[in-house]
């Protein structure tokens, strides 16, 4: 029994993440439909799944500490630094986002836990997808997790808006992975591999020369169905409308959590995959490069719902990570510190909008935060930290992950992505600010009224806050952790 | 010495911090509390005039190691002129805390967002690399934003985002340029080594050289600002508060001219040579152009925003000309400059808080009721324009004389930039002040209190001292200025 577990690689702790939110969420929901039992028992649970789950991860370290980067269950699950970068942001980012998930479920008209299941469900699916070194594995991680995020955005079931945005949402991403799983099958038909490795061994045996074009059809079509995940352009036009519909409270979770997986798994495939033909794609990643910064900073800058507009900005935010990814080793290094950042702030502004929105409302006008300093100090002081991160002004973590990006850009020479990428910061200033106008400058005469915060959101915002600032300040530590990451391939 | 270096860029925001605690029924207490707390970094820059060796060009007092992976360091350290800079912040923060009125004096986001403002302005002239410089250029952005935001005049959101945009589309550029002296730097000692030591022995080719001199002195001029890239200045400067006007026009605008003096020029000193005449050509258009739009405003702010162009102007002539004399006196005419367009910004403060506009035919005959703002107003105007005694002549003298040797078509013309500035200055106060007191409103008007002639008084001793005894000033600035004439000389193989 042992010698064909070994033989397959049988280890459960590399999966221990996956298993543990899967086992939560099928607890919590037994709870929910069988014993009427009261809040504080689901609260415990929760808590201590999301707990275990780190722990889980904590785990795995001390298994890679022992095998170094290896392959389990017949090369389908990968244990490296990527995924272990990918497995800490992603508990992480379920950590950040559970409060706010929790509070907004008690609102639903049901008062089910439902979002909280749908939320262990997705993360568990895209702790697998990081984790996946089969492109199928990846396919199914990909699907567990996007399905429940559909899922999530409709849960609002009286908001017409928020039924637009499931459906729009379910619709594009099912096309998405069509075209994601055709390209794969592509690549397999033309290419006979689906393990990321085998894919570079393959490359590398026959030469990057003798690829079949329809192999590269099928590297492309993949990417393509990753790319939307991201919302890079031009395959960012589901986000604006889900951001918008999808209730306040489930967004930040929505979009980071399918952004860190998918460019994760982004940066690995160009990493592993592609290191034998670095150069085969370049132009279709510029064109995808330019295309989102420029379109999201064109679209973010006429934006009059906030939602919208942080939707655009993370189409440009996209267009900045991926040109990190792949333009090589050190900016793939720099682009890991840029997701980290990024996706700490955009939590941050999203725990704020549904202080300020409600947990499960759709629109979020821009001019609901006017006068927000006024009754809001807290709130306000906050939303301008996150926000002038986003828009990278120096003292904040924003602005080292643009530095150190654009600095490895310009090692690479790409000196036309450095000059898109620069001027787009000033178009970034316009839109950013103009939230932090309207919200601290602009007089009014309704401002926003008081909220109560309750402490645990007090907590988590100022953390994230804090991050940002401490990043932006001693970025040292999390810079060594993003050249960690790429350390194998160096 | 170190902690002295730090406390420039901590105190004020330490000061800031303490002024948000204190509670806001406790109004009455901001304004005296934060002169107070001003008087402290004031104070300590007079302990070092007296305790250190300023006289010195760029000494490193200490760095931080910031991204080890990378090895970029932040450095802090300072010069004589960096020093003279600091000393005129810090003067002008507390001058313009003295100089508000009760409606800016009663609110701590204003006082706090000053203070904040002065600490990142040190950074700039403490920097000691390019990182920690281009932090401080651009965080001196987010107060600058609240203040002219939040306190600024009807059309402030145009003004306050055409003034954040300009500068960021500036600073974009210084960091193109910083990145790219980055990766020179890694070619050629395997780090990215960003401090000023490192880049001094940076071997760049003469094209690299030139684009990195672009680069800088492209971000650096708009802040400056040179024509054509000044329009954001006359709006800025009528939007701001008093305050921001002063701080905006005495020691930000500096913040470029010093960048150029301690980057662009003695580290990318062939650029410098090839696009010597560019700028100098600019300057002089700038000095005319400035001058001659100056003189048909109807708006007092708005006639010294665009005479701070014409001065500005020559103070990029003297730098552009690369002399030994010209430089120096580039240097002393960007302190002048800080304390007259300080001095003026404050008494037209003083005038609109009395009337509440600025529009100069509202007024006439105005010495009549004010005798004594009429007096201080003509000095100052004398200062600006350069009357021999008062600073503005020592520092355009020293320019037009040093810029002479290298373009004397060109500084022939800037030369008419003066009588053009005792058009705009004196017509104007001839209109203001002189001639019958026609309005009732301007008959009732107040002089000058104590408090106020305790705000502008200080600045009037300054351009009588610098007047009197510029050598004071060149005694700090004499190194620095060898540095970089040395830098041009070395390389231009003797001008002179």
């Amino acid at each position: 029994m042992k010698a064909i577990a070994d033989a397959i690689g049988f280890n459960l702790v590399v999966i221990s993440p996956t298993i543990a939110l899967v086992l939560t969420a099928l607890i919590l929901l037994f709870f929910t439909i069988t014993i009427e039992s009261n809040e504080k028992v689901k609260q415990v649970i929760t808590f201590s799944g999301v707990v275990s789950t780190l722990f889980c991860v904590f785990l795995k370290f001390g298994l890679f500490l022992q095998n170094g980067v290896s392959s389990y269950f017949s090369k389908k699950i990968l244990l490296d630094e990527f995924s272990l970068f990918g497995n800490v942001l992603i508990g992480l980012i379920l950590l950040f986002n559970i409060l706010p998930i929790w509070d907004s479920s008690s609102q639903l008209r049901e008062k089910t836990t439902e979002a909280i299941i749908l939320t262990l469900m997705s993360t568990s699916g895209f702790m697998l997808m990081v984790d996946s070194e089969n492109l199928i594995m990846l396919f199914i991680g990909l699907e567990i997790g996007s399905i429940s995020l559909y899922a999530l955005a409709g849960l609002n079931r009286v908001d017409k808006l928020s039924n637009e945005a499931s459906l729009k949402y379910f619709l594009l991403g099912s096309l998405a992975s069509c075209i994601f799983i055709y390209g794969v099958s592509l690549v397999y038909v033309s290419f006979s591999v689906l393990s990321v490795y085998d894919f570079a061994t393959g490359v590398g045996f026959v030469g990057a020369d003798s690829v079949p074009l329809t192999t590269k059809l099928g590297v492309i079509l993949t990417f393509i169905g990753l790319l939307f995940k991201i919302a890079a352009a031009p395959f960012q036009s589901w986000a604006p409308d889900v951001y918008q519909g999808s209730p306040t409270g489930y967004v930040g979770y929505m979009a980071s959590v399918a952004k860190a997986s998918a460019f994760i798994v982004i940066a690995r495939l160009c990493q592993v995959s592609l290191r034998f033909m670095p150069n085969e794609f370049d132009s279709f990643f510029l064109f995808v490069v330019i295309l989102s910064v420029v379109i999201g900073s064109i679209f973010a800058s006429v934006q009059d719902d906030l939602k919208r507009l942080l939707a655009y900005s993370g189409v440009v935010q996209s267009g900045f990570i991926l040109s990190g990814i792949v333009s090589g080793i050190n900016g793939t290094s720099a682009s890991m510190f840029y997701l980290f950042a990024y996706i700490i702030q955009l939590i941050g502004i999203f725990v704020i909008f549904s202080i300020i929105n409600g947990k499960m409302s759709s629109n979020f006008n821009i001019q609901d935060i006017q006068g927000l300093i006024i009754n809001n100090k807290f709130l306000a002081v906050t939303f301008c930290t996150f926000m002038l991160g986003l828009a990278g002004i120096p003292l904040t973590s924003g602005f080292v992950s643009k530095f150190i990006l654009l600095t490895n850009l310009w090692a690479y020479q790409k000196y036309l992505l450095v000059s898109i990428l620069l001027l787009s910061t000033v178009a970034g200033f316009y839109f950013y600010l103009k939230p932090i106008w309207i919200a601290t400058i602009e007089k009014t005469e309704t401002p926003v009224e008081n909220f109560k915060i309750k402490r645990s959101e007090y907590l988590l915002i100022s953390s994230l806050a804090t991050m940002t600032i401490f990043f932006g300040l001693v970025p040292s530590s999390l810079i060594n952790i993003s050249r960690w990451v790429v350390q194998s391939y160096l | 010495m170190i902690s002295l270096a730090y406390s420039f860029i901590l105190l004020p925001i330490v000061n800031s911090i303490f002024i948000f605690l204190v509670p806001k029924r406790r109004g009455e207490l901001f304004r005296p509390l934060s002169i107070f707390l001003s008087l402290i970094p004031l104070g300590l820059c007079l302990y070092m005039f007296i305790n250190q060796d300023l006289k010195t060009s760029f000494v490193v007092v200490d760095s931080i190691s910031w991204i080890t992976a990378y090895g970029i360091d932040l450095i802090i350290g300072f010069s004589g002129m960096s020093f003279l800079l600091i000393s005129l912040n810090c003067l002008l923060v507390l001058l313009s805390i003295l100089s508000v009125n009760q409606d800016h004096g009663s609110s701590k986001g204003f006082l706090g967002s000053i203070m904040l403002l002065q600490g990142s302005v040190n950074g700039v002239f403490l920097a000691g690399d390019l990182i920690s410089l281009f932090i401080f250029f651009e965080a001196l952005l987010i107060p600058m934003y609240f203040l002219m935001g939040i306190w600024g005049g009807e059309n402030k959101r145009y003004a306050t985002i055409k003034f954040i945009l300009y500068t960021v589309f500036g600073s974009i550029f210084i960091l193109a340029g910083t990145i790219y002296t980055g990766v020179l730097s890694f070619q050629s000692s395997g780090a990215f080594a960003l401090d000023f030591d490192s880049i001094a022995n940076i071997s760049m080719t003469s094209n690299q050289s030139k684009v990195l001199f672009l680069l800088f002195t492209f971000g650096f001029l708009i802040k400056v600002p040179l024509f054509p890239l000044h329009t954001w200045l006359p709006d800025a400067h009528v939007e701001a508060p008093t305050a921001g006007s002063i701080l905006l026009a005495g020691v930000l605008l500096k913040v470029g001219a010093y960048g150029i003096l301690r980057v662009s020029i003695p580290f990318f000193t062939e650029g410098f040579l090839e696009y010597q005449f560019l700028i100098a050509f600019l300057s002089v258009f700038g000095i005319i152009y400035g001058a001659i739009v100056a003189i048909v405003q109807i708006d007092i702010k708005k006639l010294i925003a665009y005479s701070s162009i014409s001065h500005m102007g020559f103070v990029m002539l003297g730098i552009s000309a690369g002399r030994y004399l010209s430089l120096e006196g580039a240097v002393i005419q960007m302190i002048n400059h800080g304390i007259t367009s300080g001095a003026l910004f404050m008494l037209v403060g003083f005038l609109y808080d009395r009337r509440h506009t600025r529009r100069i035919s509202d007024f006439g005959g105005l010495k009549k009721s004010m005798p004594l703002y009429a007096g201080i107003f003509l000095f100052t105007s004398f200062a600006s324009i350069g009357l021999p005694g008062l600073n503005g002549f020592v520092g355009e003298f020293m320019i037009l004389m040093g810029s002479f040797p290298s373009f004397k078509i060109l500084s022939s013309i800037a030369a008419f930039g003066v009588v053009l500035a005792a058009i705009y200055m004196l017509w104007a106060y001839q209109r203001i002040f002189n001639g019958q007191l026609n309005n009732d409103e301007n008959a009732v008007l107040t002089d000058l209190n104590s408090k106020e002639l305790v705000a502008v008084g200080p600045l009037l001793i300054l351009m009588l001292f610098i007047g009197v005894y510029p050598s004071f000033v060149e005694s700090y600035i004499v190194n620095d200025v060898s540095i970089i004439y040395d830098a041009i000389n070395s390389l231009s193989g003797g001008l002179e």
